[in-house]
């Protein structure tokens, strides 16, 4: 756990991967091009030296993610998304039964989110069941510029999402995580427009629109979507490195957050391994905003704040008790193998 | 032959100023986008490189159509080339953009035509720039009400002060860069001296009740547009510092 001047800050990392972009599981010159964009990502924002090398990166075992995440990265949970890329990758990219090897090993550190997507009609339907039903997903992960086929995208307001959304609410995922924003090689610009998300979010009240990566280079229309829709979230992976390299540019962009939606709507991921949690969460721990930006923002930055985005918000999506949770962390492997146990507090006595 | 009218280095710098990278509102020469300028006699070849290999191709495009028509327009060049480097689209963009091709017939399988993406920055850009202009306006003591009631023609820009007629009575004097630089963006919607002068993101008259949050919202173009500076800058630091994986 976290300890900030004294006090303790639970962390749930709410948007972590486990992929394998290995040279034997690309199977499309668009899969080398895409873990190589993330590297780009990775290089142009990780302190020098703590970056990985291309073949690291590519992919890393159980053990490496474990210590990255919860030994050294301050991490107490983490939220595992699920990315497919079938027409890249052979076995996919980071499926979601490859997510839950990981997390049925540490079953009491990672949430494991499910997947869709509409344009595989019936077939995806029943599988999306299979995820409800096998893994007990509470969220999925959408990713709107995955090619399939002659396709090279797909719309969160199209009559066949709709369809996928409705089956959502009937199986209990109540939480929707679309990536927004940032492009990636080969993907197409535009089908990560932020746009789609409103219509969504407007017609499915009894969902939660997590919007990853704040819709950057589109936080304006993001902000602008989520100022009128309660239930659109922003999550921060893309936009919390800019802590570390241009932390008065991430005050600002953090003022507009606070401002348009508010403390109880902004989310913190690290999009691991894109970036390791520890450097990034000691950056955001560390950020403050300028008495300037304060001033003309109207909104603080505060421990409490930061304590909600760490944390607390996403524990509040994911029906999770934050001191329920530090007991049963307490006595979990993870613990054990790092000594962690002393910080999630004493156990308590049995009452006899 | 006057300055402008020789070609030099630092003449074709200054031609290129105008050309901004769309998504950031910025000047590719302040980007330092330019890698090299040759001259030979009237012929000019001017290269660039982008901070990713893989920015957008319908932004490149649009950087080099931008740079090829400013350049065409120096009166002392009469064969301007640009030349894009280091870019996953590098071939397809200098043989199209060089021969005044268009979009669609480099790119065939690109979906939306280029003029709408140009316009949708446009608009972006525009908003980005009513924020700053209306920032300069409020620093020179008008107010809300003031500011969305006036049109075109109250506004007379000199060398480089500003001046604003508020009323009959009134005129107030600002910084003429930020109106002039707003009024670049506005042209499609403000061109008749009766026209407002500001309007809300969606091209509309700004309610006055409305005013705080259009002003709001001009800001938030402006972090958008900032903070995205910075990831490109970040990519092009690591893309020039660090290993080539392209």
């Amino acid at each position: 756990m976290y300890q900030y001047e004294g006090e303790d800050v639970f962390v749930i990392d709410g948007h972590v991967h486990w992929w394998d972009a290995s040279k034997d599981n690309i199977k499309h010159e668009g899969g080398e091009q895409f873990i190589r964009c993330f590297y780009d990502y990775h290089t142009g924002f990780t302190p020098e030296e703590r970056q990985w090398s291309l073949e690291e990166y590519r992919k890393y075992d159980e053990e490496r993610m474990i210590n990255d995440m919860f030994g050294d990265g301050h991490a107490d949970m983490g939220i595992l998304q699920p990315t497919y890329l079938n027409e890249f990758y052979t076995e996919g990219f980071n499926t979601i039964d490859r997510c839950a090897e990981l997390a049925d090993e540490h079953p009491s550190r990672f949430i494991v989110n499910g997947r869709f997507d509409p344009r595989e009609g019936e077939a995806g339907l029943m599988e999306l069941e299979r995820q409800a039903e096998k893994f007990d997903v509470r969220g999925v992960k959408v990713y709107t510029a995955e090619w399939r086929g002659d396709s090279k995208g797909w719309r969160l307001d199209s009559d066949e999402s709709f369809e996928y959304l409705e089956k959502c609410v009937e199986l209990g995922i109540k939480n929707v995580h679309a990536h927004k924003g940032p492009t990636i090689r080969p993907l197409n610009r535009d089908a990560f427009d932020v746009a789609d998300i409103d219509d969504a979010a407007t017609s499915f009240p009894e969902l939660n629109f997590v919007v990853e990566h704040v819709g950057l280079p589109r936080l304006d229309d993001f902000c602008w979507i989520a100022a009128q829709e309660p239930n659109v979230y922003g999550g921060l992976a893309v936009a919390a490195p800019l802590a570390e390299s241009r932390p008065r540019k991430f005050g600002e962009v953090m003022g507009e957050l606070l401002y348009w939606l508010g403390e109880d709507r902004i989310l913190f991921g690290s999009d691991y391994a894109l970036w390791e949690p520890e450097w990034l969460i000691e950056a955001v721990m560390e950020a403050e905003m300028t008495p300037e930006q304060r001033e003309e923002y109207g909104v603080e930055l505060d421990l409490e704040v930061k304590k909600k985005i760490m944390g607390e918000n996403a524990a509040e999506l994911y029906d999770i008790d934050i001191e329920r949770q530090k007991e049963i962390l307490r006595d979990d492997g993870v613990s054990e193998e790092f000594g962690l146990a002393e910080q999630y507090g004493e156990s308590t006595p049995a009452d006899d | 032959m006057s300055e402008t009218h020789r070609i030099s280095p630092e003449s074709i710098r200054k031609r290129l100023e105008s050309v901004t990278d769309p998504e950031l509102d910025r000047s590719v020469v302040e980007l330092e986008y330019i890698e090299g300028i040759e001259i030979d006699g009237g012929s000019v070849e001017v290269a660039f490189t982008l901070p990713t290999a893989w920015c957008s191709p319908a932004f490149a495009w649009m950087m080099m159509v931008d740079a090829r028509d400013a350049l065409a327009a120096h009166p002392a060049i009469s064969t301007a080339t640009v030349r894009l480097r280091d870019h996953m689209h590098a071939r397809e963009i200098n043989e199209g953009v060089n021969a005044r091709e268009p979009f669609g017939s480099a790119f065939e399988d690109a979906d939306g035509d280029i003029e709408s993406v140009r316009r949708e920055l446009d608009e972006k850009a525009r908003v980005a720039r009513q924020y700053r202009a209306v920032s300069a306006l409020l620093e020179g003591g008008l107010t809300p009400d003031q500011i969305v009631e006036l049109v075109r023609g109250d506004v007379e820009t000199g060398d480089d002060r500003a001046t604003i007629r508020v009323d009959d009575t009134l005129r107030v004097c600002v910084d003429a860069a930020p109106i002039e630089r707003y009024l670049e963006k506005a042209t499609g919607l403000v061109c008749d001296s009766t026209d407002r002068l500001f309007l809300t993101p969606e091209g509309e008259t700004i309610p006055p009740e409305a005013f705080e949050t259009v002003h709001k919202r001009g800001r938030l173009a402006t972090t958008n547009m900032g903070s995205q500076g910075h990831i490109c800058e970040n990519l092009g630091d690591a893309r020039i510092g660090g290993p080539t994986v392209t």
